[in-house]
């Protein structure tokens, strides 16, 4: 059985019969048992897959109405809600939390016969660039083992990289889908802020994340944007799509479209391969018909400082919920004063939430705020003028996903400066709120290199035709596991 | 010189839903935890969903207290620990940006003195906590989140009142107009809260909290003047702080509060857009606004010659004001206003009493117009309103049941009064030269007759069959 | 500069006990200082503008309970009510 095909490979293959969901999904856990002791990509796999896959051949065989999705299984990063299952954020808070309820995307995914497959790892709480912050162990590089598979939908990035699964849900928020994605030879996308729906997701930074599919190929991830976009009522930040098509009309091109080149985004720091991989990707758009120009977004600059002091505020408090009093992890109450108990059992947070949180308690305090804070906001609004303006210029902006090649685990990990530049071209389109997207380019030596175009707000759709543009001129070696 | 602030919290008990979600807005039909929802409960990867009624509801109030309302508003995190707040931080409005609470700049009227309005600002409720072992060494929290989310309007005041009375009278006059608009049902536990802030000759302000009845925040803030009048004519400083007032000992008492917690960290909750209350929807919502006490009052008066203190109280009340509108027609309503006011008022004069109440509008039409034609007497119409609270029956079938009818039969009553005057010769004889003491002659014949004759009608008749 | 009083009174702040404070010093530090950045950004005069929506699309007022008993899968709960540790004073 080949587990090497698209998604949308996945559903043909099923629906003229040629392979049943079960037998696909079953190989697909046979799989996951026979690699991700190497890769870590999974904290919990779903024992009743295959019984769920076997349902819906059921289905199909009595010619039932059948989702969308035909069974294909697909892995859930694990900060986001699948009801009566384990959600822990990679965490050690949330060792014992089980969801009560399903996030919209899940409900969405559940009625359009998805199975899922699994919750795959994460940096803690969505903090973190490269999965080494995870409370149960990092995820691997499937295309070299000593190397990080970014972050932090790393587990994400990996099962679908080795074909773990067929695609997956994870969540950016400075660029947590497109940096492992890149890192890992994946489709990885962020939509248009409000595009889909948060409930469900457990917050971080709640004013600029996402949830995100990631797919290995563009039309997957249109095919999965068609199933999980739209507004939701349980979710005040979302806006209307309009029931768009995004896979209609995909094969469009890009003849006569203008890209802009961010300059702040290929400058100092940049891996020379990294660079001469986007001037071929460059060199490939012009090719297709695209005009390629240079501009600068002097925001850029700052968009880094400014991430981290509204993203840390932000969460130190959409993290103050979990003082283990209602749900989390096993520690009695009794003998305790109320602030001793829950300082006490915030300790089981890491090391790296734990920094987030003593500086998301800092820059927005009295004394401070005006200087850390209050300024941040105003770098992203300012940012934002400067992208709307590209926008009026151009149709598209290009940069590499990660200005360098995916490093060694335990390298960054010491560094937290040099370990949040990894994030600096990634990070305006959160700030900014623009889909953007990345794209596996090429290979050095076995370590991917994505590129990511961007494109403005509520341009899903014409992003996606860029993107798989320039993905068809893309030619990849396989992934070596 | 005194200077007294309030800040009011009114739930809207009036809504159908939560402030962020679906869950009931009256949780004190539900047993404990039985009225939660991932979103009252912060539950990770919840998100509030704003109710839109309850934003129109917060307008309104503050065009009634003649506030300003911005075109748009904002919500706030208030960043804190504590087991009612299941988020550790409470969704509320702030001014941090212009003008961005629902309400702005306003003002009350409290006689005739002006009570200005700093601010109206729309905030969810936490839960409530019930201390476990005795108070002074408890052992454990117990926590009811039945209430988190319940929607607040907090209303505040510039420190305009001066003695604790214009506190008690501000106080009814504002639950009144919450009455009235029908937003709120301020006689429900805990429906109405407020905290006071009180200095004197200008110096330092003490905050009161912990106030859990309008009652006692009269007493807590009579209990702080003295307080601090003692310590001013002994030269001893007022020290700027937060007190509670303590229930059991009458007395405001010191609060330990840490420095370190009064840093909220003050940020827009992300998760809510900014609400455009555009022109003419707040057109809209004023020309839908229920008509004012004030109107309602001046209505009657002018349009129905209702006495001015008859009409005060009619207006003042909703249950009568709207028992009133549905009874009155242009011939009785003096009469029904007047049976409202005298007789109805002493048996529904609490929220118990009126919840069990069967008398209606209808009755209250039907008990007027029976007045007024003389089928039934001032007196009689009063047993008649008792028995109808009770049974809700018709007033024609209770007038029956219990005999109540008038004796306006001038037959009938002629021959009661014929009797009357023969069993009364000295009397007769009085009023032959004090016409005065006729009334104790009307008397006998209202014994004989139960008290069912025509007052006036027996007035008549005895003048005339007596020759005065 | 951060100093370890600063780092002690956020930690309590944000509830979370910290073995190590001058540990925190160091790193706080390094991330606060490159946030000095800001400062060059000449934003002064900069507004902050926020996504809108109208009351009209806002949620109806209606009363839906929530289906399950929510309450038995929390943890700490005695009988219905849930359980914290006692507050001082």
């Amino acid at each position: 059985m080949n587990l090497k095909i698209s998604a949308l490979e996945y559903v043909q293959e099923v629906k003229t019969g040629n392979i049943s969901a079960e037998d696909f999904v079953a190989k697909t856990i046979e799989r996951i048992q026979s690699i991700d002791d190497k890769l870590h990509a999974f904290l919990s796999i779903n024992d009743e897959a295959v019984d769920q896959a076997r349902n819906i051949d059921k289905k199909i065989k009595s010619g039932e109405k059948v989702g969308d999705c035909f069974g294909m299984p697909i892995s859930i990063k694990d900060n986001i809600c699948i009801k009566d299952s384990k959600t822990t954020c990679a965490s050690k808070m949330l060792e014992n939390f089980i969801a009560p309820y399903d996030a919209t995307v899940i409900t969405k995914l559940k009625q359009q016969d998805a199975i899922f497959v699994g919750k795959v790892n994460m940096d803690e709480f969505a903090m973190g660039l490269t999965t080494e912050f995870s409370a149960y162990g990092p995820s691997k590089n499937p295309w070299n083992l000593e190397h990080v598979p970014g972050g932090s939908s790393g587990g994400s990035a990996v099962s679908v990289s080795a074909f773990e699964c067929v695609a997956s849900l994870g969540s950016d928020t400075g660029g947590s889908v497109r940096n492992p994605a890149s890192f890992c030879s994946t489709v990885g996308y962020k939509p248009t802020y409000g595009l889909i729906s948060r409930y469900g997701l457990i917050s971080y930074a709640n004013t600029i994340e996402q949830i995100g599919p990631l797919t290995r190929t563009v039309k997957d991830t249109a095919f999965m944007l068609n199933l999980i976009s739209g507004i939701d009522s349980n979710d005040n930040t979302t806006v209307d799509n309009k029931n768009e098509d995004y896979l209609s009309g995909i094969e469009s091109g890009i003849e006569g479209k203008k890209i802009g080149i961010i300059k702040e985004m290929i400058g100092d720091g940049i891996d020379p391969v990294v660079l001469s991989a986007t001037k071929d990707a460059i060199a490939k758009l012009e090719g297709l018909g695209a005009i390629c120009e240079e501009i600068s977004i002097d925001m850029v600059k700052y968009s880094v400082a400014a991430y981290y002091t509204i993203s840390a505020t932000e969460a130190g408090s959409n993290l103050a919920r979990y003082d283990n009093i209602r749900y989390g992890y096993d520690f009695p109450l009794e003998g305790y004063e109320f602030n001793s108990y829950i300082s006490k059992a915030r300790r089981n947070f890491g090391p790296e939430v734990t920094r987030r949180m003593i500086i998301g308690g800092f820059v927005p305090s009295a004394g401070h705020a005006g200087k850390y804070f209050l300024k941040a906001l105003k770098v992203k609004s300012k940012l934002t003028r400067e992208i709307n303006d590209a926008f009026k210029k151009f149709d598209f902006l290009i940069s590499p996903t990660v200005p360098i090649l995916p490093f060694k685990l335990g390298e960054k990990i010491d560094d937290p400066i040099s370990l949040f530049l990894v994030d600096i071209n990634t990070i305006t389109a959160n700030l900014t709120g623009k889909p953007a997207i990345s794209i596996p380019f090429s290979n050095s030596n076995g370590l991917p290199i994505g590129i990511q175009l961007m494109a403005d707000s509520m341009n899903d759709k014409s992003l996606l035709q860029a993107a798989h543009a320039l993905e068809q001129t893309v030619n990849l070696p396989e992934v070596p596991i | 010189m005194t200077m007294i602030g309030l800040e009011i919290h009114c739930q809207l008990t009036n809504l159908n839903s939560k402030l962020f979600c679906s869950c009931k807005a009256n949780y004190r039909e539900f047993k404990i935890n039985e009225n939660i929802c991932p979103v009252c409960m912060g539950l990770p990867g919840s998100l509030p969903r704003l109710n839109q009624e309850a934003v129109k509801k917060a307008t309104i109030i503050a065009m009634a207290l003649n506030c300003t309302t911005p075109e748009k508003i904002a919500f706030f995190r208030k960043n804190y620990f504590y087991p009612d707040s299941p988020k550790n931080f409470q969704i509320t409005q702030l001014n941090m940006y212009g003008d961005t609470s629902v309400g702005g700049t306003g003002s009350v009227m409290i006689g005739d003195k002006k009570i200005r309005i700093t601010r109206i600002q729309l905030e969810e409720d936490p839960g409530r906590l019930i201390y476990e072992g005795s108070s002074s060494k408890n052992l454990i929290t117990l926590v009811d989140y039945n209430r988190a989310g319940t929607p607040l309007v907090e209303i505040v005041t510039e420190p305009d009142f001066e003695t604790p009375k214009e506190v008690r009278d501000f106080l009814n006059i504002l639950s009144d107009i919450l009455a009235n608009l029908g937003v709120a049902d301020p006689s429900l536990e805990g429906a109405m809260r407020a905290d006071a802030n009180v200095s004197i000759e200008g110096g330092k302000k003490v905050e009161i909290k912990n106030i859990g009845s309008f009652h006692d925040l009269e007493k807590a803030v009579h209990f702080e003047i003295t307080r601090q009048d003692s310590l001013h004519s002994r030269d001893i400083e007022i020290i700027q702080e937060t007190r509670h007032w303590d229930d059991k000992r009458k007395i405001t008492v010191s609060s330990r509060s840490k420095e370190e917690d009064l840093d909220y960290r003050y940020f827009l909750e992300g998760d809510i857009p900014w609400i455009t209350i555009d022109h003419d929807i707040q057109k809209k919502l004023q020309a839908e606004m229920p008509e004012s006490i004030s109107s309602k009052k001046e209505r009657y008066v002018s349009k129905y010659n209702i006495p001015e203190q008859v009409a005060e109280v009619l207006s003042s009340d909703k249950y009568y004001s709207d028992l009133f509108e549905e009874a009155h027609t242009e011939s009785n309503a003096k009469e029904v206003a007047n049976i409202i006011t005298t007789e109805l008022m002493g048996l529904v004069d609490t929220r118990e009493k009126r919840e069990v109440s069967k008398f209606t509008s209808t009755h209250l039409r039907d008990l007027a117009d029976a007045i007024q034609s003389g089928k039934v007497s001032r007196n009689s119409s009063k047993n008649a309103l008792h028995e109808i609270l009770k049974s809700g029956k018709e007033l024609s079938v209770v007038i029956l049941e219990l005999d109540l009818g008038n004796v306006s039969d001038i037959s009938e009553l002629s021959k009661i009064i014929t009797l009357v005057i023969s069993e009364e010769s000295q009397a007769v004889e009085q009023t032959k030269s004090n016409p005065q003491t006729i009334n104790y002659l009307v008397g006998k014949v209202m014994q004989k007759t139960k008290g069912k004759a025509d007052p006036g009608l027996t007035l008549d008749l005895l003048k005339k069959q007596i020759g005065v | 500069m951060v100093t370890e009083e600063e780092i002690e009174h956020v930690s309590k702040l944000m509830r979370i006990d910290v073995d190590d404070h001058k540990e925190y010093v160091e790193k706080v530090n390094m991330m606060i200082s490159y946030f000095d950045l800001l400062d060059s950004a000449g934003v002064n005069s900069e507004e902050i503008t926020m996504p809108e929506i109208s009351i009209s699309n806002l949620r109806k007022d209606e009363y839906i309970p929530f289906d399950d008993k929510l309450i038995e899968k929390l943890n700490h709960y005695k009988g219905t009510y849930v359980r914290a540790p006692k507050m001082s004073s």
